[in-house]
């Protein structure tokens, strides 16, 4: 429809600047603070000298960034993988009418609508050394001494992708589950006629025609995923000594810890740059798809 | 229709959804039980002497951090919503010069790491006084619920017939009256669910209190709960229970309105 545009740009005015003033500028902020060495006293006298790529060359030479790189990489993938496999199967158990499954549809949803800061907390005593798994694991004989989940270098990082692949249980199931629901029954049925069994069934006709589904729940998981701070400040902190730390926790606890705000924004600033990548990458994978 | 199975496959789909709500079950059991009992080898699946007290406690602890989680979730709500509603009746009904750009705009700020926004808004909102300040919390999370509000609405809005707004047009009606007399009671299905999300991950969030509020009497419960988990150790049956009734308010929403839940968050994935 043709409209008046001045009138019509107003309805567009409010949203976009918000998203100019406090969600665009302060990423192109970023790339400005990360040149400058900003401390909170040099931001607030407006005293931050330009350092050119000082903060770039510290963060690259910094074992921890290299291994919140490394940490973030393993987490979205694992997650990602894990979330949609179990996202899948449990679709493909509610692909059935049965009876309360409306009931068990919301209660599927509960992982996502805990707050963080509750579902996190748990976690944090669930898999302490002497928590919750350790002493069930103890007391049915399968563990003598207690798994330090969270509390060594090797295993923090991916118990807290194990968390995180149960919090991404619901978003990959509903996904997943009303991808499977627009499939239509006639293909089952000639299927079935031709005498294909149950996973014969889900693998030649569910997987292929969810495929669509499949790609757009992976190209929003990876940005989901890549997004996660709360779950690991709330877990370990980025602990024991900075070793699970993400490239999101790594760079908050520069910037509010330790007050280099110069560094923690030269992080942020490849994290942007590995979303843009991302985002260039996924539109020519979606684009291909069609 | 899909194939039958009756109560056998019930149960079954109960079993492994028991184990996905489990963490719910035990953070509620953990509230009634002492520190000793919650730590206790082999672990209880029921609290063996169940006490009121702890909840009670964290409630009253907790009284004032619920009433800012309250105030935040609803400011943020009311500013997402006023904000956000206009946006695509344009987006979804008139040509409008680079529309696509500023879709992708929506979607390209609702990508961004909430990291990413935070550290500078921090800093920028230092300068502006909006630091230990509710407006300064209701602000920051707008500025990622109302890409996400954007995205939804108009998967929505599009169902809206043009042929009305057309027809309204030549009848001689402004924008804004099309807009609040068509449009907007049209799409109120969507409104609905679209405020249902923004209220729940207004509720949840963390990261934006966490950066934005230092002063203790103005915090949500989201970090509020911290208070239990102090320097010298955590006050785990308290941290249960408060955490028990912090969830209280979006477990029932999400009972309640679990349709409208899943139909936003499928809208608002797969729609672009």
């Amino acid at each position: 429809m043709k409209g008046a545009r001045i009138t019509l740009f107003f309805f567009l005015l409010p949203s976009l600047a918000l998203i100019f003033i406090f969600g665009i500028y302060p990423i192109v902020y970023n790339v400005f603070l990360s040149l400058r060495d900003v401390n909170l006293i040099s931001y607030i006298r407006g005293t931050a000298k330009p350092v050119g790529f000082a903060n770039y060359r510290d963060i690259l030479q910094d074992q921890l960034f290299w291994r919140a790189l490394f940490n973030t990489i393993i987490f979205t993938l694992l997650s990602i993988v894990f979330q949609m496999i179990v996202g899948f199967l449990l679709a493909l158990l509610f692909n059935f009418e049965f009876p309360l499954k409306g009931l068990f549809q919301a209660f599927v949803m509960i992982p996502w609508v805990m707050p963080i800061m509750v579902s996190g907390s748990f976690f944090r005593w669930f898999l302490s050394d002497n928590g919750f798994l350790n002493n069930f694991l103890n007391a049915v004989g399968l563990i003598k001494e207690p798994i330090r989940w969270i509390t060594t270098e090797k295993t923090a990082i991916y118990s807290l992708t194990g968390v995180n692949i149960w919090l991404g249980i619901p978003l990959n199931f509903i996904l997943l589950y009303t991808g499977m629901q627009q499939i239509p029954e006639e293909l089952y049925e000639s299927a079935g006629i031709d005498g294909a069994s149950g996973w014969e069934k889900v693998w030649y006709i569910t997987l292929p025609m969810l495929r669509p589904v499949v790609v757009a729940t992976f190209v929003l998981g990876c940005i989901l995923t890549f997004k996660v701070f709360d779950l690991v400040w709330i877990v370990t902190k980025g602990g024991p000594g900075g070793t699970s730390h993400l490239l999101s926790t790594f760079s908050y606890s520069l910037a509010f810890d330790r007050f280099q705000f110069g560094k923690s924004t030269a992080v942020l600033v490849i994290m942007q740059a590995i979303v843009v990548l991302f985002i260039l990458l996924s539109s020519r994978i979606q684009w291909e798809e069609r | 229709m899909r194939k039958k199975r009756g109560w056998k496959w019930s149960i079954l789909v109960a079993g492994v959804v028991a184990l996905i709500v489990s963490p719910l079950y035990f953070i509620a059991i953990g509230g009634f039980m002492s520190t000793e009992e919650i730590f206790y080898k082999p672990p209880y699946f029921f609290p063996p002497r169940p006490s009121f007290q702890y909840y009670r406690e964290a409630f009253v602890t907790l009284l004032p951090y619920l009433k800012n989680s309250f105030i935040i979730a609803f400011g943020t709500l009311l500013l997402t919503l006023a904000i956000a509603l206009p946006a695509p009746f344009v987006l979804t009904k008139f040509r409008f010069p680079a529309k696509g750009l500023w879709s992708f705009l929506f979607a390209f700020v609702q990508m961004l790491p909430y990291a990413a926004v935070v550290i500078p808004l921090f800093l920028m909102f230092t300068r502006l006084r909006l630091i230990n300040s509710y407006s300064g919390v209701i602000l920051a999370l707008s500025v990622f619920l109302v890409p996400f509000a954007v995205i939804i609405l108009r998967s929505y809005m599009v169902a809206v017939p043009s042929g009305l707004i057309e027809a309204a047009l030549i009848d001689g009606a402004g924008y804004f009256k099309i807009f609040t007399s068509i449009f907007l009671p049209l799409s109120a299905p969507g409104i609905a669910s679209v405020a249902i999300l923004v209220f729940l991950l207004a509720w949840g969030n963390f990261i934006v209190p966490l950066a934005f509020i230092k002063e203790e009497s103005m915090r949500p419960v989201s970090i509020g709960l911290y208070v239990f988990i102090g320097q010298y150790g955590v006050q785990w049956n308290k941290l249960m229970a408060g955490s028990m009734i912090y969830t209280i308010p979006p477990l029932v929403v999400a009972l309640l309105a679990g349709k409208s839940i899943v139909a936003g968050l499928t809208a608002g994935a797969f729609k672009e």
